[in-house]
């Protein structure tokens, strides 16, 4: 509700805005996963290390013109969040500026929408990015990869718990993981996962 | 985000810039069960890499499963044909869900004018396949591997001990008789080494007399090892010390000698000492032991990337010497003369690479005699089941009357089988027609060859029924269809080597071709202008292809990796993918072969 509040007063403000293109309706059939590795867990503390984008067209995953952007060293970069993804401060030397990326990053989605696994994680961090500096949130549709694979089972099996972790659900879809903790490669896997969904419904 | 296998042909032949553009341009494609990937006649846009799943290759003019042509898993390539040709010849059927990287055609094309070598690729033919992955296999270096892990104790030979007292003359009467090099001489607690060129230099330059004491001349400082050293320190040391034996030394005892030669024929994979072994043997018991040695030898020849023909033709040449001495240890001198002694099948045609069953038969001269040629042919057949050559189940054995006749005798039979014509009269004449002479008197061999052709060659009803049974068997190709689990796989002794082996056989026949291996009868037959030469090549090829494939599940059998029951079934799933491609293009061959055959003889019905 608040949501879609925010989206109506962003977009009469961008109305005239060099963005105003991006809250149009979208009428194409391509999706794109996205994925962020953050410093932290926190949406309201976390700070973006990397950012990465594929597009999906008519069952396919476009991974040869995917976006892979690396941020500037932020502050918060610390030993808990490297283990994970394993970016450290040199790895990042010579990253984008936050405002770049997230320039880069419009440019790349347009108006489609938004695929990925717990997909509000990511759109809190990077709306609470973008606000600043764009004065609005993405205003895609978004599609969580994560409740996909949860309807879809209570659908076929209402008495199975399914279990949720990323890795067993790539596997119960028969999807290989690439490179996990990499915002390009779980992108790439969410991707696979959403097209390898995608068959089994049509 | 990509992870093919770039370090497999054809993309190990790209650059590394290229490599980089390859994993930079792919896109990731998804296809369910029974989806359409490529559309027979539709324009190739991609290149499709199998990340996981399989895919078929179907011929949709043809019915049911004949329309099989190919069968992809994961790691295999399809669809650069369809791109080169500018459109796809047939339908390409995702048989599982399948993930494939999708190449795009302008990526591909760029690829191919950047690098020849990538290019040419997709347009070679068998043969220059083939050769790519000898060369990949040979790269390995397992034999190195053998070598630098082999001890001294593999490689030693006994040593030849001779007293303190002995003189120039018994030392070099003792290393004579035991083909031996050197020996050592015992004074005391201590040992001294001679060689033959000690013996010579004291004779002839300080012209010491015959009978002087071997002592005077021998050397006490020895260089030692022990047996369990690597092979390599003895070679080392060798070096070191500038000479050509070390001993071996177990509690201060001598207990072997390694020479150079030993050494350098061990690393050469031991095919000379194993012909020596053959040659020096002068009982049964050192024959078996020689004969015991052949598959570790062909393992060596293999892994050392070493021609399969080759091996094929030395294998041949040895067996033929192992059963010569044996014929020669059981059968009386006068007897030798008045008979021949003839292996037939594989060991005929010199292409059984372990040993195969034991397939002979006995011609005796016209007016021979032999009463206790019987309880010798007994003897013989129980004495090459000892040397490890198993019984033969269709008793094709001079142990079997049937198979021991006099010349005249063969020739009847031989026209009765003619005449006859049916299914086991041809085989015998399949059998007969492949027939070597390992011992005895050849010429008795060559004549009934002669009559043979005489009575085939020119009769082509029955050089259409002979050829039937290349046919008798279907092509694998329709079997890979089938292929749902690992276990099941092609018997490539049934689809591929007996169609090609028989086929070459009765063009043979026709042709009044001697020589009894396939590769020779091929060579034969092109230069009679029965075959052209490129298709002859790629038959033999594929046949050779075949062997070391069958070859291969035999030596894991041996190993004992596998208790597989079939030694000819090749599981496809186990392949590398360039095994695998390979695999396909021999089987079209046979296919067009078996083709060929039908025509030629009318067979089409």
């Amino acid at each position: 509700m608040l949501r879609a509040l925010r989206r109506v007063t962003d977009r009469r403000r961008q109305a005239e805005g060099h963005y105003g293109w991006l809250f149009n309706p979208y009428t194409g059939d391509e999706v794109v996963s996205i994925d962020c590795e953050t410093t932290g867990l926190d949406t309201k503390t976390a700070e973006l290390v990397s950012v990465a984008a594929v597009r999906i067209k008519a069952g396919r995953v476009l991974t040869s013109d995917s976006l892979d952007l690396r941020l500037q060293c932020p502050e918060s970069l610390n030993g808990d969040s490297i283990k994970i993804h394993g970016l450290r401060g040199i790895d990042l030397d010579g990253g984008e500026t936050p405002v770049d990326a997230l320039e880069k990053l419009l440019d790349f989605i347009g108006n489609r929408p938004l695929l990925g696994w717990c997909i509000d994680y990511d759109l809190a961090v990077l709306n609470r990015h973008l606000r600043p500096h764009f004065g609005f949130d993405l205003p895609n549709a978004c599609l969580d990869m994560l409740h996909l694979y949860r309807r879809k089972v209570r659908r076929t099996n209402p008495d199975l718990e399914p279990d949720l972790r990323f890795e067993t659900v790539a596997k119960a879809l028969g999807v290989p993981v690439m490179g996990r903790h990499t915002a390009l490669g779980d992108a790439v896997t969410t991707a696979l996962m959403y097209v390898r969904l995608g068959k089994d419904v049509g | 985000m990509v992870d093919i296998d770039l370090s497999q042909p054809p993309f190990s032949l790209l650059d590394e810039s290229s490599k980089a553009r390859v994993v930079k341009g792919v896109d990731l494609g998804y296809f369910d069960n029974q989806e359409i990937i490529l559309e027979a006649g539709q324009s190739g846009e991609f290149v499709f890499i199998i990340h996981k799943g399989e895919v078929a290759e179907l011929d949709n003019t043809m019915p049911g499963d004949q329309g099989r042509i190919g069968h992809y898993s994961a790691g295999d390539l399809f669809g650069a044909i369809s791109i080169i040709n500018g459109k796809s010849r047939y339908r390409f059927k995702a048989e599982q869900e399948t993930l494939c990287y999708l190449l795009p055609k302008m990526l591909f094309e760029q690829l191919c004018q950047d690098s020849t070598a990538f290019a040419e690729f997709f347009r070679q033919s068998l043969a220059n396949k083939t050769r790519l992955l000898i060369e990949q296999r040979s790269e390995g270096g397992m034999t190195m591997a053998g070598f630098m892990l082999a001890r001294i104790a593999d490689c030693m030979r006994p040593p030849l001990i001779l007293g303190e007292t002995a003189t120039i003359a018994q030392a070099a009467a003792a290393l004579d008789d035991s083909h031996a090099d050197s020996a050592l001489i015992q004074v005391a607690e201590r040992f001294g080494m001679i060689t033959k060129t000690d013996l010579l230099n004291a004779l002839v330059l300080d012209e010491r007399d015959k009978s002087s004491p071997v002592v005077d001349i021998a050397h006490f400082t020895l260089i030692s090892a022990q047996p369990e050293d690597y092979l390599f320190q003895a070679l080392v040391s060798m070096t070191r010390h500038k000479v050509s034996r070390v001993v071996v030394l177990e509690n201060e005892q001598p207990s072997g000698v390694v020479e150079l030669t030993d050494v350098l024929s061990y690393f050469s994979s031991r095919s000379y000492m194993v012909s020596l072994e053959v040659e020096q043997a002068d009982d049964l018991e050192a024959l078996a032991a020689a004969s015991a040695r052949m598959p570790e030898l062909v393992q060596a020849l293999m892994a050392q990337g070493v021609k399969l023909e080759f091996v094929m033709d030395l294998l041949a040449a040895l067996n033929g010497r192992i059963v010569n001495k044996a014929f020669g240890f059981i059968v009386a001198p006068e007897h030798q003369g008045q008979s021949c002694l003839l292996v037939m099948g594989s060991e005929g045609r010199g292409e059984q690479i372990l040993k195969t069953d034991q397939d002979n038969a006995l011609i005796l001269a016209d007016g021979a005699d032999w009463p206790e040629c019987v309880s010798d042919m007994q003897q013989l057949t129980e004495t090459l089941l000892k040397l490890g050559y198993p019984p033969c189940p269709g008793n094709i054995m001079v142990s079997n009357p049937e198979w021991v006749k006099s010349e005249s005798g063969w020739r009847d039979t031989i026209s009765h089988w003619i005449a006859k014509r049916d299914g086991a009269s041809l085989m015998n004449l399949a059998i007969m027609l492949d027939a070597h002479a390992v011992a005895g008197d050849v010429t008795l061999l060559e004549r009934l060859r002669l009559h043979l052709f005489e009575q085939c060659s020119r009769d082509e009803l029955l050089l259409s029924y002979f050829a039937r049974a290349a046919l008798s068997f279907s092509t694998p190709l329709t079997l890979f269809g089938t292929l749902k689990k690992p276990e099941h796989g092609i018997d490539i002794k049934k689809g591929g080597i007996f169609p090609i082996v028989h086929g070459v056989r009765t063009l043979a026949l026709e042709k009044r071709i001697l020589p009894t291996s396939t590769l020779a009868r091929l060579k034969a037959l092109v230069e009679e202008g029965r075959l052209e030469k490129s298709f002859a090549d790629d038959l033999g090829e594929a046949l050779s292809l075949f062997s070391e494939l069958r070859l291969k599940q035999q030596l894991t059998r041996l190993d004992g990796k596998q208790n597989s029951q079939e030694p000819n079934r090749v599981v496809v799933q186990t392949l590398s993918s360039l095994e695998r491609d390979l695999l396909r293009e021999a089987l079209g061959i046979v296919k067009s072969f078996k083709q060929r055959l039908s025509y030629r003889f009318h067979l089409e019905y």
